[in-house]
């Protein structure tokens, strides 16, 4: 089927960072909102050095591309959308 | 025996409630006419037994553990919990659940092969979703077990059937607000005519696509088809929020 919408897009089936899903869930548990994570935040915690610096830069996009659940990166990174 | 009296299917964006300010007036009123009127017609059809088909939003399992499908044994359901009264400004409230029916329909459905997890514990509040991987084909025949298991069952005498989620919205992504309502119509339309066959055949790809992360929620909806066989839909509002971030629809299910 095809709604002939959107042939651009090409989904993910499975794309999933456990160590950046991790992390944001505390953080969102917790009603952490932020524009960008400290060092300190992310202390304790088995991240690689591309999702460290998405997390300490607040980069949605690409945090959304390292496979971090979309609607965890809105509920900790809220200030970063503009809707 | 029990009797469905009812079947409804709502979205639930947190931001309905939670920010109804934000909304054209003009359409968030024919959204809210369209909850109203599925308020009248459930209290007139006056269950005993209301089944939920809901998506977890993360606030109850994390990534060490994601089921496919959990039943609610609890005494107690938080609808919604503390956290999420901030968020929708809906006073923080507990509804009973009912743990021997929940338990009875856990029971005859281990029994008849689907490998339902179980909670004691269900925190309901919406912000956010879990990747949600069963087929729609499979969340169909998770419905229709509940339909026949709703109807055979003696712990209820009138059952009604609620599903939320959906429609379109891109949440979280880099399309967050995005909406789209040719296909929201498109699902609506099927539901109108009883016509679930198409919306089986949905792959995650095309949804996505379609339909955004959040319109996966669809397979609710499609749950909820699968207990009432053969019934026809009946679209009480839709209305495309881009403050909601939400393509936002009620419809009756004529059971």
């Amino acid at each position: 089927m095809d709604h002939g919408l959107r042939h651009d897009v090409g989904a993910r089936v499975i794309n999933v960072s456990y160590p950046l899903n991790k992390i944001l869930t505390a953080l969102a548990k917790a009603h952490v909102t932020r524009d960008r994570l400290s060092d300190a935040e992310l202390a304790g915690h088995d991240l690689g050095e591309a999702e460290k610096t998405a997390l300490l830069t607040g980069d949605i996009r690409r945090l959304y591309d390292l496979g971090a659940n979309p609607y965890l990166i809105r509920r900790v990174f809220r200030p970063r959308f503009p809707i | 025996m029990a009797e469905i009296v009812a079947a409804a299917l709502a979205s639930h964006a947190p931001l309905i409630t939670g920010k109804p300010e934000i909304a054209r007036p003009e359409q968030r009123e024919r959204l809210y006419a369209g909850f109203h009127e599925m308020r009248r017609r459930l209290a007139a059809a006056r269950p005993d037994l209301l089944v939920m088909f809901v998506n977890d939003h993360l606030q109850n399992f994390p990534y060490s553990n994601l089921p496919a499908f959990c039943i609610g044994v609890v005494d107690a359901y938080d609808a919604p919990s503390p956290g999420g009264s901030k968020l929708m400004r809906i006073p923080p409230r507990k509804l009973r659940g009912a743990p021997r029916w929940s338990m009875a329909l856990l029971e005859a459905g281990l029994a008849a092969g689907f490998d339902f997890a179980y909670s004691y514990e269900i925190d309901s509040w919406d912000e956010l979703a879990v990747p949600l991987l069963p087929t729609l084909s499979r969340c169909h025949e998770v419905g229709a077990f509940v339909g026949r298991f709703a109807r055979s069952h003696a712990g209820a005498s009138r059952v009604a059937f609620v599903a939320t989620g959906g429609i379109s919205h891109w949440v979280g992504t880099p399309e967050t607000g995005r909406i789209n309502p040719e296909w929201d119509h498109w699902v609506i339309d099927h539901i109108e005519r009883g016509d679930v066959e198409p919306l089986l055949r949905l792959t995650w790809e095309q949804i996505e696509r379609d339909g955004g992360n959040g319109g996966q929620e669809i397979r609710n909806w499609v749950a909820l088809m699968g207990a009432v066989p053969g019934a026809k839909g009946e679209a009480l509002a839709y209305e495309p929020v881009p403050e909601w971030i939400t393509g936002c629809g009620t419809m009756w299910v004529h059971a």
